[in-house]
């Protein structure tokens, strides 16, 4: 580190040595701790910058533009989408489902329309009493 | 490359729609962008402005963001300082900008009058300075950029970077005196 060099630094980065370039830092808090009478004027010079500088704040975000911002962001307009997109695939299933049961019913009532034709469940000699005669022969007992 | 960009991985996040990741990247950068445009523009609203046109940008490339060239954080500064030069060139203001008049305390109000004096006296020197000063000392200063960094946003070298720099600061040091800018404007 050369006094030139030193100078250079303070003036560009100021007073404080985290600001200093990495590479040199340790070289010139080095030559600052061997030169102390050269070096605390100017450190002391760049250190009334650093410290206007630093009065100067900057407020953070407000609300609104944090919600401006975020309103605009790709999942904000995406969730609605998503959220439409499964209720009109539940109503798409649903009235599938409705449209199976719709076919099932009626294959199954044109199916038993046609059993109609076969011998009813209950044959009609059950509805009738003993009293009302059988076609049973019992005469040879 | 060698080292991995420090918002790589929130980004791919950001990039598939990741509600907590937009948000956690919001929080991260809007006031770092904030601060950086108030300060190049001197203008709060405007500075919001350009702010929010920065996250309309990422939010459109964030899914296609590849490492490699530029950190994001440097890319998100650039397109922040372009937007910043776009709006000084339509405010015409000139290159070399003219030392701004006394801030009168009488006409500030009453409470806090002290440190707002001060915070505008501070804003006015860093307006009046010229452009490149203006962003190499916010960019080193204030963004807290390393050298290297800020002398590859600017597109300059190292040496040019710090000669910006000492002029910015001998500047603001003739502001401080009461004196005025120095002659060295560029």
């Amino acid at each position: 580190m050369t006094p030139e060099r030193f100078h250079q630094i303070v003036e560009a980065y100021g007073a404080e040595p985290r600001r200093w370039p990495q590479a040199e830092r340790a070289a010139a808090q080095a030559w600052a701790r061997a030169h102390r009478a050269e070096a605390e004027p100017l450190l002391a010079q760049a250190a009334g910058i650093d410290a206007w500088l630093a009065a100067d704040k900057v407020e953070p975000p407000a609300a609104a533009l944090l919600e401006r911002v975020l309103d605009a962001a790709p999942v904000r307009q995406a969730a609605p989408r998503r959220r439409w997109w499964w209720s009109g695939a539940a109503v798409a299933g649903v009235g599938l489902l409705g449209g199976v049961a719709g076919a099932f019913a009626v294959s199954f009532f044109v199916l038993t329309g046609a059993a109609q034709q076969v011998p009813p469940m209950h044959e009609s000699s059950y509805l009738t009493s003993s009293y009302g005669g059988s076609s049973t022969d019992w005469s040879d007992e | 490359m060698s080292e991995r960009d420090p918002d790589a991985e929130l980004l791919e996040q950001v990039g598939r729609q990741d509600p907590a990741a937009v948000r956690s990247l919001v929080s991260r950068k809007l006031p770092r962008l904030l601060a950086l445009a108030t300060r190049m523009l001197g203008d709060r609203m405007e500075a919001e402005d350009v702010a929010q046109e920065v996250f309309v940008r990422i939010w459109k490339q964030a899914s296609r963001w590849r490492e490699g060239e530029a950190k994001f954080d440097t890319w998100i500064h650039r397109v922040a300082l372009n937007l910043c030069y776009d709006r000084l060139r339509g405010r015409r203001e000139e290159p070399h900008g003219e030392m701004p008049e006394e801030i009168d305390p009488a006409a500030l109000p009453e409470a806090g009058l002290e440190a707002r004096a001060q915070d505008q006296r501070v804003r006015d020197a860093l307006a009046a300075l010229p452009p490149r000063q203006r962003e190499a000392l916010v960019l080193n200063y204030y963004q807290e950029m390393s050298n290297i960094d800020a002398a590859a946003l600017m597109g300059i070298t190292v040496d040019a970077l710090e000669s910006l720099l000492a002029r910015a600061r001998r500047n603001l040091r003739a502001q401080l005196a009461g004196s005025g800018l120095s002659k060295d404007k560029s």
